[in-house]
């Protein structure tokens, strides 16, 4: 049988997902039984595409110290509209390295407005 | 009220309204590098991607890798890495520049060194000009083409006598290592800036030692050929992206003096380098291998870049770009892939020969297995007066000249002929750096096959050549450059077949034994 693409797994996984059933059982069977566990990480971030996709987006914030209130509903409206999304999930991640400002990362798609990014893009426009 | 908006209101709503989006939409697409290594990055993510378009990847210090995209799967883009692949690391950044691959063209990158995109290289300021050329870009149409007319004169006589090459023709120079191809190319460059043809150089050095390519510099400073050059240089360290780019590259930079109604001469060196290249970029984007281990648009890969060569119609400007690409063989092999794929790409070769070189005979061009597909019609009407039984005289010559070793005993003919070969490649060597201008070539070739230098003995053929040439210029300067200007043909009863003539044999008496 030919191998199976990972956007043909994650399409599945998510329909099923959206659906309400719960096969991520199946899906380790499967990637066990095909030697294909390292793609795993790969896979997970195919499906959040696929789940954007079909209307749940399960977005990574990232922030130098938290998230307020205010602006997580900002942030919720924000991709409500501009994903078309009928879901929306966080993951929180605390970060000092980024100084300042807030990250989002949603299916294959970044909104990079902290401090440490406007800096590297100061660093190589200056050169 | 919509009647009353003018196109510069619409402009300015337009302007606004792209900034209210960019501002409000500023998710970007990214995708990640999920593997580096050998100066080629896997990403994930990125599905609107589009082949050949440069991807942007975060470097571990901030800073921004460039790369394009050669392999778009279903799960992964494959892209070659134009930089050092050690500041890219797994899990790295990747969001997409929007364009192709473009370098900057125009007339300020005339007399400068720089590399496949663009950047100076010879410690010179940054490289600023107004336009930008699609390194990737379609041949012109057959609409837009014109036959090759106009000469391209290479200033070596067994060339331009014997295999013409005309503006906007692809003549491919082959030969084994150290048979002085390069040297026919920096010849037909030093040539252009010598007789003023105006023609703009584009050099491209695939993967040449920096050493060489430093020492070309420094002699076309010396000739003052510079200022109507670029070069193009890539090193054997440099990643495989950019020798794959280079000629691609240089030919955009080409291009821009094509359009523009000028006229430039391209000089890929050498494409069995590139070819070499392109196949560990393959190799390493996992494409299938097949002869000689090339991939199987190795063909596409040169075709595409010589097409581009081209003489353009009146209405686009007349302009043309010629191509002399260079292929080195594998002891004189003519037929292993890539030599091969080339010649039925170009309009004619150029063949070097080991043997020849070593006997002395340079430039080492073989007459048998050299030809000029279009070049005929190039020609200028006095050379070609001269030269038009040079190449059959010569090879009958090579193959009396090998069956006579056998034995001595020769009718008078045969040994006539056999003379009048010795004579003729004699004639036919030529020192490097020293082009000859249309009147020494007809001068020269008219004296020696119209029997002038018969009673000169061999070994003093190229002294006696020189005499002539000095006397013909101090004597009769107005009349060669004349001559020089090539409409004249020149036979028996033309006044300056009549003056090289009288003037050979005066000048032979002082040289015969």
């Amino acid at each position: 049988m030919a191998k199976l693409s990972r956007r043909k797994i994650a399409a599945l996984w998510a329909d099923e997902l959206v659906a309400g059933h719960d096969i991520i059982a199946k899906i380790a069977a499967y990637l066990i039984e095909e030697r294909r566990t390292d793609e795993m990480s790969l896979i997970v971030r195919e499906t959040e595409i696929a789940l954007a996709e079909r209307g749940v987006v399960v977005a990574d914030i990232t922030t130098a110290n938290g998230l307020s209130d205010e602006s997580r509903t900002a942030i919720e409206k924000f991709l409500t509209v501009s994903m078309n999304a009928r879901r929306v999930a966080f993951r929180e991640a605390h970060d000092p390295s980024v100084i300042g400002g807030v990250k989002i990362d949603v299916a294959g798609q970044q909104l990079d407005a902290t401090l440490k990014a406007r800096l590297n893009q100061l660093k190589s426009s200056k050169i | 009220m919509a009647t009353d908006l003018s196109i510069t209101e619409l402009s300015g709503e337009l302007r606004d309204a792209i900034n209210k989006l960019e501002v409000s939409g500023d998710l970007e697409t990214v995708g990640i590098v999920t593997r580096v290594g050998d100066g080629v990055a896997w990403v994930h993510g990125l599905r609107s991607a589009g082949y050949s378009e440069v991807l942007l990847i975060e470097g571990t210090q901030g800073e921004q890798v460039e790369a394009f995209a050669l392999n778009l799967n279903e799960d992964e883009i494959g892209a070659v890495l134009l930089g050092s692949d050690e500041a890219v690391a797994a899990g790295a950044k990747v969001t997409l520049k929007g364009t192709v691959l473009d370098v900057p063209v125009g007339p300020e990158l005339l007399g400068r060194v720089v590399d496949p995109l663009g950047n100076a290289l010879d410690g010179g300021p940054a490289i600023k000009t107004k336009q930008r050329g699609l390194v990737e870009r379609e041949a012109i149409g057959v609409i837009g083409r014109k036959h090759v007319h106009e000469p391209m004169m290479t200033g070596i006589m067994s060339i331009d006598a014997m295999f013409p090459i005309g503006r906007g023709q692809r003549e491919l120079i082959i030969g084994d290592r150290q048979t002085g191809k390069t040297a026919i190319a920096i010849d037909t460059m030093i040539n252009q800036g010598r007789q003023k043809t105006g023609v703009i150089n584009v050099y491209v050095a695939i993967g040449q030692k920096l050493s060489k390519i430093a020492r070309l510099v420094e002699r076309l400073k010396e000739e003052g050929v510079m200022e109507q050059t670029i070069i193009v240089a890539t090193g054997p360290a440099d990643p495989a992206s950019l020798l794959y780019l280079a000629p691609y590259a240089a030919t955009a930079m080409g291009e821009y003096f094509r359009d523009n109604g000028q006229h430039a001469l391209m000089i890929y060196d050498d494409l069995t380098k590139h070819a070499v290249a392109y196949r560990q970029m393959s190799l390493l984007l996992r494409r299938p291998p097949g002869r000689e281990a090339f991939p199987g648009d190795v063909f596409y890969l040169h075709s595409r870049l010589l097409e581009r060569s081209a003489k353009l119609t009146d209405e686009l400007g007349a302009g043309s770009l010629t191509a002399l690409p260079i292929i080195e063989t594998q002891a004189g092999d003519i037929s292993a892939y890539v030599p091969t794929n080339v010649i039925s790409i170009t309009d004619g070769q150029i063949f070097l020969e080991t043997d020849l070189f070593n006997q002395g005979i340079r430039p080492a061009i073989s007459a048998g297995l050299s030809v000029s597909r279009v070049g005929g019609d190039a020609q200028t009407k006095s050379v070609k007066s001269v030269g038009s039984h040079l190449k059959l005289g010569l090879s009958q010559y090579r193959e009396l000249a090998s069956f006579a070793q056998f034995g001595s005993d020769l009718d008078e003919a045969t040994k006539n002929q056999i003379e009048k070969g010795q004579r003729l490649t004699e004639l036919l060597k030529q020192h490097q750096y020293q082009p000859a201008s249309v009147w020494e070539q007809v001068a020269s070739i008219y004296a020696v096959s119209e029997g002038a230098f018969d009673k000169v003995s061999v070994a003093k053929i190229k002294e006696a050549q020189t005499a002539l040439l000095t006397r013909l210029w101090t004597d009769h300067k107005k009349d060669m450059q004349e001559l020089t200007k090539g409409d004249e043909k020149i036979s028996g009863e033309s006044k300056y077949a009549k003056l090289i003539l009288k003037t050979a044999q005066s000048v032979a008496k002082g040289f015969e034994d």
